[in-house]
């Protein structure tokens, strides 16, 4: 049992917050949310210069091979600071392929991705916005020495700036029917449209009419494609319950500074226990989600994920951001509820996080599963 | 990083397993601070204690010349668990003895104390029972407002005061008490020092204060001109708050890992519970409600878990846990209080039913829970004060009482 971090970590955490604070300020984060695309190129061009997009594929696909535990430790910086953009995506579609792709794909798709020449984001969800293989009702059918997909997903991330989609669609039925596949986002029938949220983050509605994908694009085996999708929950729960611990990190801090700083009555507030007291629970918090995500992560490294210690992280996750954001905005008053303070910044971003790779109740059920419930 | 535990430490869980299915009475499950109750729960508690001692148990932690076993913080958080999760009586004799007396007499106590009470302790023998006199009528959380006193006379010290809230006093040997010997210091926290006190000195009268459900857990105490010898003074005279400080934070830190055994046990408890009954026709488990509640209560003992990991870590680090054990406490509180809540709200109508009667449920431990832990809750101090030890010592915020 160990809670420290190796030197290589540390580093790669200190080099993410200084390159963060830096080249992505809140003021960027704010243009960002204006920008069509929703990103910066230039930002994404020094992120694959640090091997941020390939961190842990090996070497020979253009990675530097490091672990999930690091991934997550920057994803934590990423949350910490926001960044805009399709990282959290694009990671999310290397995983699979890094694990059930064929060495041609991963040839092809790796090496491109951790070049910043290739944009990926996960095509799941449909209307009713869950993640169950029963919702989804998008349809591959064979035809044309390939396959031809035909449905409407919902809420897929930085799809107008996507250059490749993973799909889930089925090809016969039930959870045993669906199949994942690599779909060119500029494919003739691929039509994309931006959903305006709360976050401003590029959410999309993405349909496919008539979209053709040639036999080689499937992602591992024809309705093995549930499978994948579990693969990618794990983990992308992980990562995004990582981006949600940084972000909590962050307004307890800022929260925790103000408190300090903030006269009246002739005292800083946070002398007041009313104050304090309900920062010392936000901090408390926080910190507990952070040592269940780096135990989640941890596991998930060392080759031994626990179905239960990363349900118990996403059922936990959005409640805690949403408490820490709701008591950041109390604490600071009227101020904190204007569009300049940074911390609505954060608040717009708890249900996003809630909702991507599954919601807490779906979490939680879980959790009551692996109980024995 | 790592978050796995060591061989050693998953063999002691399984050695321990063993020791409280064969010594322990059937449906046996003792919570924090029953032990002292009944009188039949104080054989257990005892009888149990020199069971532990001979395993060598007992007092684990300390070095081997006192009688420990010198086992690393890893084992001993290992053995907090599972003593928690056994709910195994008799693991520190009323607390006190084990928990900091011992370990603040190694601290700051002289050689001659350490050779004297330390072996009395280890062996889990009656003469080791302690009890600790800190609260008084006007000094709760405001603890540096003691104003029992003690003056020196000769070779002695003469004690005059009231101390209250006193848990086990009417089982323990001695008082570890804390008294004030400079009622003209500067502050009222420089005027205090720690005496030990044989409770069968003449002028000690110990009154039970039943609990608000009958139990006689504490008793006020009186010291009408009890003489101590000068030899029973604790580290500096004068200097007791800034030792009992250190010492505080031992006795914080030694409720978390066994508040994380015993909110593991009853959750399994809980959903064994659930599966078994029948509601409506229907299994309780099956309620969408008590799932929801069930997992929300183990999302929180996963992080009482890994907290006390984390404090621990920082012990073998050489850090002193000031604000994790302070964490781990209200934490901990707050998850065995959420416990009993739910337990009482899936037994039902059996929640009325006293803990010790024929139709009672899961053998009363919920009930039993549910009426102690606002007791758990205050001793030791209360969730207040330790957000505030979190506020100042981890936030940095200005004192706010």
């Amino acid at each position: 049992m160990d809670f420290k971090l190796s030197e290589d970590q540390e580093m790669l955490r200190s080099l993410a917050r200084d390159f963060l604070t830096k080249e992505c300020p809140k003021a960027k984060v704010r243009e960002l949310e204006r920008d069509e695309k929703g990103y910066d190129p230039q930002m994404w061009e020094r992120m694959a210069e640090l091997g941020w997009l390939g961190l842990v594929f090996p070497e020979n696909y253009g990675g530097t091979g490091a672990t999930f535990l690091d991934l997550v430790l920057l994803m934590e910086e990423i949350g910490r600071n926001i960044l805009p953009g399709p990282f959290f995506s694009t990671v999310v579609c290397a995983l699979p392929i890094l694990e059930y792709g064929d060495e041609e794909q991963k040839a092809k798709f790796l090496p491109q991705i951790a070049s910043g020449a290739a944009i990926w984001t996960l095509a799941l969800i449909e209307t009713l916005g869950g993640y169950k293989a029963s919702e989804i009702k998008t349809s591959a059918r064979i035809g044309d020495g390939g396959y031809v997909i035909e449905g409407t997903k919902l809420f897929i991330p930085n799809a107008t700036v996507a250059s490749h989609l993973l799909v889930a669609a089925q090809t016969g039925e039930g959870d045993k029917g669906i199949t994942m596949f690599v779909v060119d986002a500029h494919s003739p029938g691929v039509e994309v449209e931006v959903i305006p949220t709360i976050a401003q983050d590029k959410q999309c509605q993405v349909t496919f009419t008539k979209v053709k994908v040639p036999e080689g694009n499937v992602l591992g085996d024809v309705g093995g494609g549930w499978g994948i999708v579990e693969f990618i929950l794990d983990r992308a729960a992980i990562l995004k319950c990582a981006e949600v611990s940084g972000g909590c990190q962050a307004v307890v801090e800022m929260t925790n500074a103000y408190a300090k700083d903030r006269v009246q009555f002739d005292k800083p507030i946070g002398s007041f226990q009313a104050i304090q007291h309900r920062l010392v629970d936000m901090f408390v918090n926080a910190e507990g989600l952070q040592y269940l995500v780096y135990q989640a992560a941890w596991e998930i490294s060392a080759g031994s994920p626990s179905k239960l210690h990363i349900a118990l992280v996403k059922a936990k996750a959005g409640e805690v951001y949403q408490k820490t954001c709701l008591d950041a905005i109390k604490i600071h008053g009227a101020t904190g509820f204007t569009r300049e303070h940074d911390v609505g910044l954060y608040f717009r971003r708890v249900k996003a996080s809630e909702f991507a790779m599954g919601d807490t109740d779906l979490w939680r059920e879980r959790v009551a599963v692996e109980l024995g419930l | 990083m790592d978050f796995k535990l060591g061989e050693k430490e998953e063999a002691l869980r399984k050695e321990i397993r063993k020791f409280a299915q064969k010594e322990l009475p059937p449906g046996s499950f003792t919570l924090l601070l029953e032990e002292e109750s009944r009188d039949e729960d104080w054989k257990l508690a005892m009888s149990t204690s020199k069971k532990l001692a001979q395993k060598g148990w007992l007092v684990m932690a300390w070095p081997k010349e006192y009688g420990g076993s010198a086992v690393s913080y890893w084992e001993q958080m290992v053995y907090g668990e599972e003593c928690g999760y056994w709910g195994i009586p008799g693991i520190s004799m009323g607390i006190s003895g084990v928990a900091w007396v011992g370990p603040s007499l190694m601290q700051f106590g002289n050689e001659e104390q350490r050779k004297k009470y330390l072996p009395l302790i280890a062996s889990g023998e009656p003469d080791g029972v302690w009890c600790t006199g800190y609260s008084e009528p006007n000094a709760g959380s405001d603890f540096a407002n003691i104003q029992t006193r003690a003056i020196r006379d000769g070779d002695e010290y003469v004690i005059n005061g009231q101390k209250v809230w006193t848990s086990c006093a009417h089982r323990a040997r001695w008082c570890w008490l804390a008294v004030r010997t400079d009622p003209n210091a500067p502050k009222k926290h420089r005027g205090i020092s720690i005496f030990i006190v044989d409770m069968k000195s003449p002028g000690i009268t110990v009154n039970p204060l039943l609990n608000y459900y009958g139990a006689h857990i504490f008793n006020e105490v009186f010291f009408d001109n009890v003489r101590v010898p000068a030899s029973n003074l604790v580290g500096e005279e004068n200097k007791g708050w800034y030792h009992l400080m250190q010492s505080l934070a031992s006795e914080r830190h030694s409720f978390g890992p066994s508040l994380y055994g015993s909110a593991r046990r009853l959750l399994e408890e809980l959903v064994d519970y659930a599966k078994e009954t029948q509601y409506d026709g229907k299994p309780l488990c099956q309620n969408p409600e008590v799932r929801h509640m069930l997992a929300d209560a183990a999302v929180e003992a996963e992080m009482l878990k890994l907290f006390n990991y984390q404090v621990t870590w920082e012990l073998t680090q050489g850090i002193t846990p000031i604000y994790g054990s302070s964490r781990n406490k209200a934490f901990g509180d707050q998850l065995l209080e959420r416990l009993g809540i739910i337990g009482m709200k899936l037994i039902g109508a059996y929640s009325q039913v006293d803990p010790y009667s024929k139709w009672t449920k899961l053998h009363g431990i919920i009930q039993r829970l549910y009426l102690l832990f606002p007791g758990i809750s205050i001793a030791a101090g209360t969730d207040e004060i330790e957000k505030n030890v979190i506020g100042q010592f981890k936030l940095g915020l200005p004192k706010s009482y």
